[in-house]
């Protein structure tokens, strides 16, 4: 009978830092989880627990699975702990993905802050292999420049033709020269045609909050923004209630959810 | 439909004939509660030396204290609700590796192979909860295997709930005080003045029905007789009476807008404000589904164990940066009624409630959920 609480065993093939609380995990799932670009998995650290992460590679690279992680408490803790070689257990793909249909030859207008650009760059790898968008606009808001994570990537699809990057930092330093400020500084400008466009936010509840204000603000359609909801999601299988928001679980109906589904919640952001 | 019956006399011995092949849970009435037990042959003999009155223990609606199991069979539901018996309070339900990458391999903890049980008893409060868990736990998209595991290994002879009792509110969410189908339950006994009345519903009730001794015939049981059928009629008839009269006044009639509607946090405040958050109202829940998994290390293993969890702990909803969005007790309180009336409600079109009356039963700070109901 199939355990739907049981891992399987997936190796830690390399770990990249990306900044000095973040690191990229890349896996090697035995045998191989298949996901959709927005689907996450529980990932065990052998030992002391369990905790929900969204891959940030591509749906579409079968092989091997990677996690940008923050290190924020104790499962983060550990894992941080664990090197090249080792062993941690995955569980999923749970949740839905991004309905990509929907964004079928539209503008796609993806906001990150922080360690939230890690589900939206598996989102952004998908719409790449499937060419099938207008123009993606990545708008990403980190800490400081020494907290940008996919510095050379980001760096690299900037100049991909359809794709426009622009990057801010709440405090900068001798080497910045970008923009300063919080995320929506660099949202005062949204050239898209709103009928024709989503927005795909992930970062911290505070940001989500004032970027989507700036969204609706702008001219983005309830339905057409959506959001990455980080709740307690314990079970990952639409039982054990920790991650209730509103009439959802947000890890059966979410973890991404639209404006108009959660509206009328009170603080959904919370 | 087909109904069977049971005399007083041969109560017992029907009961030792099951024995021999299930594991068999009854409730008994101790120092003035029930409790289900697991029934032994020596507590069948004991029973067996001191009769039991045969007068009955409903006319009269004095308790019958001669026969522990005749007279927790007629009262309200035992103290612990059906829950316990197939989503454990606890149970570990995975295991693997720490490290070792030359024999990397998950264990399953056992799944099956279980005796065959039967409960005796649960009243229909108990009967609704176990439809709640099902959905939760068996017709999602995951489904549960030591859940299931356990149902499909489980006969459960439901019983009328005769005698109200002033803490029963089941009525008020529509629910009677006795079982009329078999959703939950495989035979319904009805404790009558000289016998048990037997109704199967489902096919594994019918099976137990049709077990037979050596000579071919029923064990104790006889087909029932129309004047049997009429007696549980008038007692169903006096039950819900009974109920009536203890909740003479029926809730608004959209229990789940006028919760959703609430919006003021005074109302909430006023009803709350005797909690003393030992969350006890949510420990005795027969509805409530929440669990939380935890890991432990066992070198060279680990464990991974489910415990029964509630929406009401502090920590219940925390994310791992310590975000909190229901860090205050307020937020907390309003969110199982939330959860009870409203979001489950409009997912599955029941209560996640059955008017069993536990946690006013058990709270310290005497909230009784009805009031709060009442008032929305």
């Amino acid at each position: 009978m199939n355990n739907p609480y049981q891992p399987i065993p997936a190796q830690i093939l390399d770990i990249i830092d990306e900044t000095p609380t973040i690191k990229t995990f890349i896996l090697k799932p035995k045998p191989t989880i298949s996901f959709e670009a927005g689907q996450f998995v529980e990932l065990t650290v052998p030992g002391i627990g369990e905790a929900p992460f969204t891959p940030s590679s591509s749906p579409f690279a079968n092989e091997t699975i990677e996690m940008t992680i923050m290190k924020v408490g104790r499962v983060t803790t550990g894992l941080f702990n664990l090197k090249p070689g080792d062993w941690v257990g995955l569980r999923g793909p749970y949740g839905q993905p991004y309905p990509l249909e929907k964004f079928e030859n539209k503008e796609v207008f993806i906001v990150g802050g922080g360690v939230g650009l890690a589900p939206l760059r598996s989102l952004f790898l998908a719409l790449v292999s499937l060419k099938k968008y207008k123009k993606i606009y990545i708008r990403y808001g980190a800490r400081t420049p020494q907290d940008i994570v996919y510095k050379n990537l980001l760096a690299k699809w900037k100049t991909w033709k359809g794709i426009d990057v622009l990057l801010t930092v709440d405090v900068g330093d001798k080497t910045w020269k970008g923009k300063v400020g919080v995320v929506t500084v660099i949202l005062d400008k949204i050239p898209v045609d709103f009928a024709n466009s989503v927005a795909v936010v992930c970062g911290p509840p505070i940001m989500m909050k004032f970027v989507t204000q700036r969204l609706l603000q702008a001219g983005f359609a309830d339905k057409d923004i959506y959001l990455s909801m980080e709740k307690n999601m314990s079970c990952g299988l639409g039982q054990c209630g920790h991650c209730r928001v509103g009439p959802y679980f947000t890890c059966k109906d979410g973890p991404v959810l639209t404006w108009e589904q959660i509206k009328d919640i009170e603080d959904p952001f919370l | 439909m087909e109904y069977y019956f049971i005399p007083v006399a041969k109560f017992t011995e029907w009961l030792a004939s099951l024995l021999s092949e299930f594991l068999v849970y009854i409730p008994v009435t101790e120092k003035n509660k029930q409790h289900f037990r697991l029934l032994t042959s020596e507590y069948l003999s004991a029973l067996k030396k001191s009769p039991s009155s045969l007068s009955s223990p409903i006319k009269g609606e004095e308790p019958d204290l001669g026969d522990p199991i005749r007279d927790a069979l007629t009262k309200i539901r035992p103290a612990e609700s059906l829950k316990g018996f197939f989503f454990l309070p606890r149970e570990v339900v995975s295991k693997g590796f720490i490290g070792e990458p030359s024999n990397v391999n998950y264990l399953n903890p056992s799944i099956g192979g279980s005796k065959q049980r039967i409960i005796i008893g649960a009243k229909n409060c108990d009967l609704m909860p176990l439809l709640v868990h099902k959905k939760m736990f068996l017709e999602g998209k995951f489904v549960d295997p030591f859940y299931q595991d356990r149902l499909l290994n489980t006969t459960i002879i439901s019983a009328d709930c005769p005698i109200p009792e002033t803490t029963c509110f089941c009525s008020l969410l529509g629910i009677n005080p006795y079982p009329s189908d078999g959703q939950a339950s495989d035979i319904n006994l009805t404790v009558l003045t000289d016998g048990y009345l037997l109704e199967p519903f489902t096919e594994k009730g019918k099976a137990l029905i049709e077990r037979r001794a050596d000579s071919g015939e029923r064990i104790a049981i006889r087909p029932a007789r129309d004047e049997e059928i009429k007696e549980r009629e008038e007692q169903r008839d006096k039950a819900r009476r009974t109920l009536e009269a203890i909740n003479p006044k029926p809730l608004t009639t959209d229990l789940a807008q006028a919760v959703e509607q609430m919006k003021d946090d005074a109302f909430w405040q006023e009803h709350a404000k005797t909690c003393i958050e030992c969350f006890g109202c949510l420990v005795v829940c027969p509805t409530c589904f929440c669990y939380l998994l935890y890991d432990q290390a066992e070198n060279p293993a680990f464990t991974r164990t489910k415990i029964w969890d509630a929406c009401y702990y502090p920590a219940y909803a925390r994310v791992g940066g310590g975000m909190n969005p229901r860090a205050e007790f307020l937020a907390r309180f309003k969110n199982r009624f939330h959860c009870k009336f409203m979001n489950f409600f409009r997912d599955y079109n029941f209560y996640a409630c059955s008017g069993c009356g536990r946690c006013l039963s058990v709270c310290s700070g005497k909230i009784d959920i009805r009031k709060i109901l009442s008032a929305l």
